[in-house]
């Protein structure tokens, strides 16, 4: 008899989610919204700024050639490698050497943001990286110094009903 | 009745990254041998090839769902050796950081147990709920899974304003959804049939096999290292331990899902008293003076724990790592005896065992 | 593959080659030759239906292939298109409500409207599939089984009753066919196991072999209680008895035995152990590929379809309902409410789905032995009491 009413009890809770609303969205046609504009660093205060860690941006008026992100991300995953840009002329640049990132090898720690000391490179909160072959995963510098497309409507955010979670 | 020797391989949906030997009499267990290995990578070698800061991503990927317990230790070993303190408000949020990771963990385990156990629907509702914990944690840290929010010093970045309202509504929704996962999983009859009484661990055996964690508090064994060996904030911090005395894996899935309400109540008492302040210090550079020292803390699965040699250099002289699950690996050939086939990936899967851990 | 080219082989391949083709075609101008007697009549008809339709079916119905003829019944109307029909739309309606039960979308993009074409999509990708027997099992063996299987689902369709008149065939016995062809399949299950030589669909087949001990026997227990009251084998003739009063009300407990039997026969979740997925991966299904796991499927689903179409007959009146469309449209009334009564039942199935996890097997034979055993026993024994007292009158039974 009791085997009955708990049977009865977990068809009944079952049941109930069948009336609340579904939790997943529509990929291609709806989109995840982030907010804020990516993480950043202050090397005054030595402390990071609240943001996504999504895709990187190079600001080439402010960077200096002075491969401090190399170095931090020589123990990590080996993702950035210093190229040279010789039609850019920059007065803090003496050698022209700028930053190139290989998106197949890096994790999106931000530790490279952190080891910026000039505030020339920042994350931001593209995502969506994919591409067919590993070549066009290579930002060079002027690839990175594009700033980030805006996210195509409609969007969607984590909404909290009365009893259920949905995206809308 | 003859015995035949079946090898639950790492090709099988019903077993992690390894392999378990079993032989089988009819449809009884009488010998199993776990035969981890397959995902070695030798992490703690690497490590010493990596200086402070660069360790930090590098070691959180083995327990990749539960990051901020696998790097928590480290941290506090590194400013053990190095002799500084940490501001109020960075190891308010570094609790609050651990207890959202162990909800996290917790609420993979109780998916996973469900898909063993045929029961696809409690395999999609912890794992569509744990969407909103990770929101939360996205909104901390910056990153979904792994974060590489803590380093020596302090945490990188402040929370936003908005996290306490949004921790709030989350943890509303997920107490009504904990009463939900109890009607329809937990006080089913057919898995209360099915798991009571099954992969029995007497008391004296957990005591002597050295076992860690939430198997540990289901012998009947009152132990935490939150409580016993206490480390940052958490003497501050009011909560319960539940402890349960049937030592099978009924008891074992129970103590998850008390620990996840314990957690929420500690996240909504560390964001009401939460200090005002800076969030790291303004260290020049990490420099380690030479020594050894050792730290641990609980981890979701259960005790974490590193010793630390440093000889004063840029890198760490030894890293030695200790897992939960390499801990609780031990237990496999005791629990598995007498158990139907039929039972196995649920009885291993209930002394939480992630492959990936215990083989670093 | 590196089979010695002699001259003899070649005049063997070539003799098979040469007598196949001969087979075929004298089957197929056969058949076109009774169909059709000679071309000029066939122009005559396919010009004439075009002014006035019911000449081609006054053609159809010399030929024998007319609306109320045998082939029409087995073929089309409650035979083999109806309930292979049935069988797409409750694969579609089963992982869509399944999914809204766990919080997610199911099917969307096949189809326009929801993703209605999902099953069809699915069988367009097994034909293209490569249908592989591993090399140390028995080949023609193993590919035999799934024909086998969907055969026997396929037999179990002849005696259902859909309405008044459509039926394909009555015989006094109905009942003893259907226990007859549902105790094959668990053989056949044991075979197509067997057959694939490998360790896992070993003990899948031994389990499924296990289930058919645990349940056949209160499902004849609970039968007897029905044909105990009515007194005939003939499904037809129980579903007469059955115009005052539904067999439900007055057997509760014999109902719900045969559902919880019916359930464990189609060996779905919560009894799926020949199959269980996350245990020994995929049971006896493991080695079949292609075209005869895809058949393998549509046997389940139309098994499912007939013992559900059975549950109604035996116990929820089978085609009686009020009259909902108007007045001479007797027959589709009848279609209606048996269509509606059985996917009912299967809606019921699914829920039960949804919400379990999966038995052991020691647990499954204590409960077929001890307390489905049991309940079907005090079942019969209600069933004699009715029968013997006024009760019966009172039913109208």
């Amino acid at each position: 008899m009791v085997f009955i009413i708990k049977l009865l009890s977990s068809i009944i809770s079952g049941m109930n989610q069948v009336f609340k609303r579904r939790m997943t969205f529509r990929y291609p046609d709806q989109r995840l919204f982030i907010e804020g504009d990516g993480y950043k660093y202050d090397p005054k205060t030595g402390i990071g700024i609240n943001g996504y860690r999504g895709r990187h941006i190079l600001y080439l008026e402010k960077c200096t050639g002075c491969s401090l992100c190399v170095m931090m991300c020589q123990g990590i995953s080996q993702a950035i490698e210093m190229k040279n840009l010789p039609n850019k002329q920059i007065t803090v640049n003496k050698k022209s050497m700028f930053p190139q990132i290989d998106y197949s090898k890096c994790v999106y720690c931000g530790f490279c943001v952190d080891a910026c000391p000039f505030e020339a490179l920042f994350e931001t909160n593209e995502y969506e990286l994919v591409s067919y072959d590993r070549e066009s995963l290579l930002f060079t510098p002027e690839q990175l110094a594009i700033p980030p497309k805006k996210r195509p409507e409609p969007t969607v955010n984590l909404k909290y009903g009365d009893s259920d979670v949905y995206h809308g | 009745m003859s015995k035949l020797s079946l090898s639950v391989g790492p090709q099988h949906p019903g077993s992690g990254h390894m392999r378990i030997i079993l032989t089988l009499s009819g449809d009884y267990i009488i010998e199993a041998i776990p035969d981890p290995g397959y995902v070695h990578r030798g992490e703690e070698k690497l490590a010493e090839y990596r200086n402070y800061i660069q360790n930090i991503p590098h070691l959180e990927r083995p327990v990749v769902l539960d990051a901020t317990g696998a790097i928590f230790p480290y941290v506090l070993a590194v400013e053990d050796l190095m002799n500084i303190i940490v501001p109020e408000r960075a190891q308010f949020i570094r609790v609050i950081m651990a207890e959202l990771n162990r909800i996290i963990s917790h609420l993979y385990y109780m998916a996973i147990y469900g898909i063993f156990m045929g029961h696809s629907t409690m395999f999609m509702w912890p794992v569509g709920d744990r969407e909103v914990f990770i929101d939360l944690a996205n909104t901390i840290a910056g990153q979904r899974v792994t974060y590489a929010f803590l380093v020596p010093g302090g945490v990188r970045n402040d929370m936003p304003e908005k996290v306490k309202e949004q921790a709030d509504k989350a943890c509303n929704y997920f107490e009504k959804r904990l009463i939900e996962y109890e009607h329809i999983f937990m006080n089913n009859p057919l898995f209360e049939k099915r798991t009571k009484g099954v992969g029995i661990l007497p008391k004296q055996d957990a005591i002597r096999l050295g076992v860690v964690g939430p198997t540990l508090r289901a012998s009947g064994i009152k132990s935490d290292v939150r409580k016993d060996d206490t480390y940052s904030i958490y003497n501050q911090l009011d909560f319960e331990i539940p402890v349960s005395n049937a030592c099978d894996s009924w008891s074992r899935a129970w103590i998850h899902m008390e620990e996840m309400r314990q957690s929420m109540s500690i996240i909504k008492q560390c964001l009401k008293r939460i200090p005002t302040g800076p969030v790291k210090l303004n260290l020049k550079q990490i420099k380690v003076p030479p020594g050894e020292s050792y730290s641990r803390v609980e981890a979701a699965r259960g005790s974490l724990s590193y010793y630390l040699i440093s000889d004063g250099g840029k890198v760490p002289y030894r890293v030695r790592i200790m897992t939960p699950s390499f801990r609780n690996l031990i237990t496999i050939p005791y629990i598995m005896k007498g158990v139907m086939l039929a039972d196995m990936p649920p009885t291993y899967w209930g002394i939480d065992y992630w492959p990936v851990e215990a083989d670093r | 593959m590196s089979k010695i080219q002699t001259f003899s082989s070649f005049v063997k391949r070539l003799i098979i080659i040469i007598v196949g083709l001969l087979i075929t075609l004298t089957l197929l101008f056969s058949l076109l030759a009774y169909f059709v007697p000679s071309v000029k009549e066939l122009q005559d008809i396919l010009l004439s239906s075009f002014g006035n339709p019911s000449l081609m079916l006054n053609y159809l119905d010399q030929k024998g292939l007319g609306l109320n003829s045998l082939f029409f019944k087995v073929v089309v109307f409650p035979g083999f298109t109806w309930a292979a029909l049935i069988a797409a739309e409750i694969i579609w309606f089963e992982r869509k409500f399944l999914a809204k039960m766990q919080m997610r979308v199911g099917p969307l993009y096949a189809g326009k409207i929801a993703g209605l074409l999902q099953p069809i999509a699915d069988v367009i990708k097994l034909v293209f599939k490569e249908i592989i027997a591993p090399s140390s099992s028995d080949k023609w063996f193993f590919l035999s089984i799934p024909i086998i299987i969907t055969s026997i689902a396929a037999a179990l369709l002849a005696v259902l009753p859909v309405s008044e008149g459509w039926i394909i065939m009555r015989s006094d016995v109905s009942v003893l066919i259907i226990f007859a062809l549902v105790g094959f399949v668990p053989i056949a299950v044991l075979l197509g196991g067997w057959a694939s030589n490998s360790k896992y669909p070993f003990i899948g087949a031994l389990r499924g072999l296990h289930q058919m001990i645990a349940f056949e026997i209160p499902m004849l227990i609970s039968t007897l209680g029905v044909v105990l009251l009515t007194g005939t084998l003939d499904l037809v003739n129980i579903v007469y008895a059955q115009s005052n009063i539904w067999f439900i009300l007055l057997m509760p407990i014999g109902a719900f035995v045969f559902f919880t039997c019916m359930i464990i026969e189609l060996e779905r979740i919560p009894f799926d152990l020949p199959e269980a997925e996350s245990e020994i991966a995929s049971g006896y299904l493991t080695e079949y590929t292609s075209m005869a796991f895809g058949n393998l499927q549509l046997g389940v689903y139309i098994r499912f379809y007939a013992m559900a179409g059975v549950f109604t007959t035996m116990f929820l009146g089978g085609w009686y309902g009020p009259q909902i469309l108007p007045n001479g449209f007797e027959i589709a009334n009848q279609v209606i409410w048996f269509t509606i009564k059985t996917l009912l039942v299967m809606i019921l199935a699914i829920v039960l789905r949804g919400v379990n996890p999966r038995v052991r097997i020691d647990l499954l034979l204590r409960m077929g032995w001890s307390s489905l055993l049991i309940l079907s026993f005090v079942n019969l024994f209600l069933v004699i009491l009715i029968l013997q007292t006024e009760l019966s009158q009172i039913f109208g039974v």
